[in-house]
């Protein structure tokens, strides 16, 4: 059996046996290179939930304070929010079944499309280390390893961290990279500036990146409340853009997964990892923490240990 | 008339003299329109905009006045926009997404000068499209790849050269300024063909739906279809028709400026009361809204269907809800 | 084209705290310009934006009467950026107001009939213009026999307690108020709206009804009983509005914008629309 008859038999014999109400997974998408998230509440739909290299979306996000007894179908990054969630209450843990599911990493549709041009793929084929993509007027084929989102190319905790039942064979952890940020702590303040006025300014603030977050869930967001005004709404402002940015990062300190979920909602293309990645990596060498890798660990921010560097104190 | 793509840049050089000029331009890895200074910035090979044509007319933050308060009393500076525009290349489904919006912007009682100057001194160059993308539906939506409803002027695309036709007075005024050669026979059935032949996605049947979704605002069918919604407004923003905005003030003391925003019903805070009451407190009462807005409200007040079928939210989706699939759906159920 | 964005200068003359818990304030405006207080031409159940300079604007129903001329007045709670900011403005400082904006009550279709207004809490203000407008000599003769039930938590909270007095000593309005809870010295009525609504049991040919939602939702069964027909039961809807011409999409119901619309809407009209407001 392949990892998606895996899943469906699962999810089946889970809502069978009633020992769940809902199977929150992924379905096949609209579109080449889409899959959509996909709530399964009878062992029917259950045969409609697969695994593909473009499960992208994080589905903790939907397991927040839900009433009903949960099975999800979780990748790496999804368990560690979900651990995440669980610790912050927002996720109760005997209410939830996690269907891991090792990852070898999604690819990232906006990546492809710039490969091909821009051009429409109407088809899509997985040989599994390649991707044949098919057009009106062309064919190409691509290595995933080669368009597969920065973050999935540098996670260590592809194999889910806590799970039920784990669906196939842990895959070997990845090697933590942080070159791409220790490049951009190379530049200059005023590159690194630059490089984030140009990539703001293209902002239009329609949220998605803090939709889509999993751990983004505020009842109300800084930026939307009116009294006070914390914030300009207007997308025009490059530095109000930017700083939505900056603090949202800063709220997710020691508690961003680095899923990169933001930054595959973001429907302008901002390269939104950057800022997450850099607060990441820097949490994990000031106080050796990383979020959501196990259920015990404390939150980063809210401990104080003894070697905890005090150099940004005055 | 026709004009050889290779003579375009020149003209828009022309034209860009006299008028401002906005055109698709390719700009930190987004095709938008932007005022062009010169005729080979414009990039007319595009599928279409990131963001829709909308926010040349209707832009997504707009300073509608300023104000200053003095002891001497209060003193307003109003923004109305009265530049001469030639948009360039805006794709069929775009135009007639203006032509929607004319009717929010003007109705019987008030007249929105900001949106309506700007109209009024704006005309439309339409582009056809010879290559929809597989995302398209303009051709379900009473508009179509070379559809001229809201163009000015209208360019098809026949290879070398671009077949031009003057749509409405306006437009024919221009073009008899510009004098163009005339399009030979060959040219002009070479356009007639795309024209004809050419069709987006035309298999989205919404005949009746309008009436049909008028009696389903109860209906089960609302309880999940916003179920993997995020709740982001990347879709209303991207949408060409979605017109819905915000008024805020930003000012320092007594002096600043009344700002328009774009605002989204799938907020939770569009329809928050002051009461803490809130009419649509949920997904499933935002995406109702969304779609019922688009297919029966608009239709009921206006007569049309507030959807051109540019597919911009079925790409820009992070979660692939496809209005598609939904208004597919809603034409399966009893 | 006139812009409708934009304000109308108005002074304040008045900031007059209304009720007991200091919530709710009156404001009094003068027009600026003579011949913008000769435009502004309202009716009663119509509302306005009022523009504090540097901070915002918000809509707000008159209610003053356009019986009284040369002013507008708005009676205001505390609860947002704007009103708050209004809350602590100095008598002498210049707004700004854009309108008059909505539909208003009937007031040319009900002319000869008799009428029975219902408020409860601060949603009093445009009832308060309609009382004005009506027992104004110029138009008392074209409507018939006047009821008014008018309820507040505790009597600190009853809006316009001089004009309610003088209502009571009139003989051509029969005026109803109530609380919540006995309290010493009352001698009003006692109870909720729609228990007091059902006691006086009123016959009138139209009903006008204003108040919190749940005092509504409760109410309109009492009107049916007493048989008025949903063509005969008339509300004003408070939905969140920000442009008030149509336009901006915030305060749409259906087919329906409430601020241009509305706000005032018949039962029967309001049974027609999503249950969104």
């Amino acid at each position: 059996m392949n990892t998606t008859e895996k899943i469906r038999e699962t999810a089946k014999k889970l809502l069978a046996d009633k020992k769940v109400d809902l199977v929150v997974g992924f379905a096949q998408g609209s579109l080449p290179l889409r899959s959509t998230p996909y709530f399964a509440r009878t062992p029917e739909e259950a045969e409609n939930l697969i695994w593909s290299a473009t499960c992208e979306n994080n589905l903790a996000n939907f397991l927040r304070k839900r009433p009903e007894k949960t099975a999800v179908i979780a990748k790496g990054c999804d368990v560690r929010a979900i651990v995440g969630l669980i610790k912050e209450g927002q996720i109760n843990k005997d209410n939830l079944t996690i269907i891991g599911v090792p990852c070898e990493g999604m690819v990232d549709r906006k990546q492809i499309c710039e490969l091909v041009g821009g051009k429409d793929i109407l088809e899509v084929t997985d040989t599994g280390a390649e991707l044949i993509l098919k057009g009106k007027d062309f064919e190409q084929t691509v290595a995933k390893a080669d368009v597969m989102f920065g973050s999935c190319k540098t996670c260590r905790y592809n194999t889910p961290v806590l799970f039920d039942e784990l669906i196939g064979e842990a895959v070997p952890a990845r090697e933590a990279d942080y070159g791409d940020i220790e490049a951009f702590e190379a530049l200059s303040a005023e590159e690194r500036n630059a490089y984030i006025a140009q990539e703001m300014q293209k902002c239009i603030r329609c949220y998605a990146c803090r939709q889509a977050c999993p751990m983004c869930y505020c009842s109300e967001c800084f930026v939307d409340c009116g009294s006070p005004a914390w914030i300009g709404k207007s997308a025009k402002s490059v530095d109000d853009n930017a700083l939505f940015q900056a603090v949202r990062v800063f709220h997710l300190a020691g508690r961003c997964v680095d899923c990169g979920a933001c930054e595959r909602a973001c429907p302008m293309g901002i390269k939104l990892s950057l800022l997450n990645r850099k607060m990441v990596k820097d949490v994990k060498e000031l106080f050796g923490a990383e979020a959501g890798v196990s259920l015990e660990d404390p939150p980063a921010l809210n401990t104080f240990k003894f070697e905890d560097k005090e150099d940004f104190l005055l | 008339m026709i004009i050889n793509k290779n003579e375009i840049p020149s003209l828009l050089d022309k034209l860009a003299a006299e008028y401002r000029v906005m055109a698709p331009v390719k700009k930190n890895g987004l095709v938008e329109f932007a005022a062009i200074k010169s005729g080979e910035e414009a990039c007319l090979t595009y599928a279409n905009t990131k963001k829709p044509g909308k926010e040349i007319l209707f832009p997504q933050s707009e300073e509608l006045f300023n104000y200053t308060v003095d002891a001497e009393g209060v003193r307003m500076q109003d923004n109305v926009d009265p530049t001469s525009t030639i948009v360039f290349g805006m794709r069929p489904c775009d135009a007639k997404s203006l032509v929607l919006l004319d009717n929010v912007f003007k109705n019987d009682q008030y007249e929105d000068v900001y949106y309506l100057t700007r109209r009024n001194n704006t005309l439309i160059v339409g582009l056809g499209c010879n290559e929809p993308a597989a995302t398209c539906f303009c051709s379900s939506m009473a508009c179509g790849p070379f559809s001229k409803e809201g163009s000015d002027i209208f360019l098809t695309d026949i290879g070398e050269a671009y077949v031009v036709e003057g749509i409405s007075e306006k437009g024919k005024e221009l073009l008899a300024k510009l004098g163009l050669a005339e399009a030979g026979a060959e040219a002009r059935a070479a356009a007639a063909k795309l024209q004809q032949e050419v069709k987006a996605d035309g298999t989205i049947n919404i005949e009746g739906l309008s009436d049909k979704l008028g009696g389903m605002f109860e209906h089960p069918f609302w309880d999940r279809l916003h179920e993997k919604c995020l709740g982001c407004a990347a879709c209303t923003y991207l949408c060409p028709t979605c017109h819905c905005f915000d008024i805020a003030d930003e000012a320092k003391d007594c002096n600043g400026c009344r700002v328009r925003n774009w605002d989204a019903c799938m907020f939770p805070l569009f329809t928050l009361h002051g009461s803490g009451h809130n009419p649509r407190p949920n997904g499933k009462a935002r995406w109702r809204q969304r779609l019922m807005h688009k297919f029966n409200y608009f239709v009921e007040r206006y007569n049309a269907t507030a959807c051109v079928g540019c597919g911009r939210c079925i790409k820009n989706c992070p979660v692939n809800l496809d209005i598609r699939q939904a208004l597919a759906d809603i034409r399966a159920l009893d | 084209m006139r812009n409708p964005y934009l304000p109308l200068p108005m002074k304040l003359v008045k900031n007059f705290t209304e009720t007991s818990d200091k919530l709710i304030h009156t404001f009094t405006f003068e027009f600026l310009n003579e011949q913008d207080a000769e435009n502004f031409q309202y009716r009663p159940g119509q509302f306005a934006e009022v523009m504090v300079y540097g901070k915002g604007e918000a809509p707000f129903g008159i209610a003053s009467s356009p019986t009284e001329k040369g002013i507008l007045k708005f009676s205001v709670a505390k609860v947002g950026v704007v009103s708050t900011a209004l809350h602590m403005l100095e008598e002498g400082t210049i707004v700004g107001v854009r309108g008059p904006l909505g539909n208003s009550y009937p007031l040319e279709q009900l002319k000869g009939k008799s009428l029975t207004i219902i408020g409860g809490g601060f949603a009093f203000t445009t009832l308060r213009s309609t009382i004005q407008y009506i027992l104004d000599p110029a138009n008392r003769g074209d409507y018939g026999d006047l009821t008014v039930i008018y309820g507040a938590r505790n009597p600190g909270l009853l809006l316009y307690k001089d004009e309610l007095a003088a209502w009571d000593a009139r003989s051509d309005i029969n005026l109803i108020t109530t609380i919540d809870r006995e309290v010493e010295g009352w001698t009003g009525r006692v109870g909720f709206i729609p228990t007091v609504t059902k006691e006086v049991a009123p016959k009138s040919d139209y009903a006008i009804i204003c108040g919190p939602p749940v005092m509504i939702k409760f109410t309109l069964p009492v009107l049916v009983e007493c048989g008025f027909t949903p063509d005969r039961i008339i509300m004003s809807l408070e939905n969140r509005m920000k442009c008030g011409i149509g336009m901006c999409g915030r305060c749409n119901v259906g087919s329906k914008y409430v601020c241009k619309d509305g706000p005032v809407f018949t039962k029967e009209q309001l049974d027609r629309l999503p249950n969104e407001y």
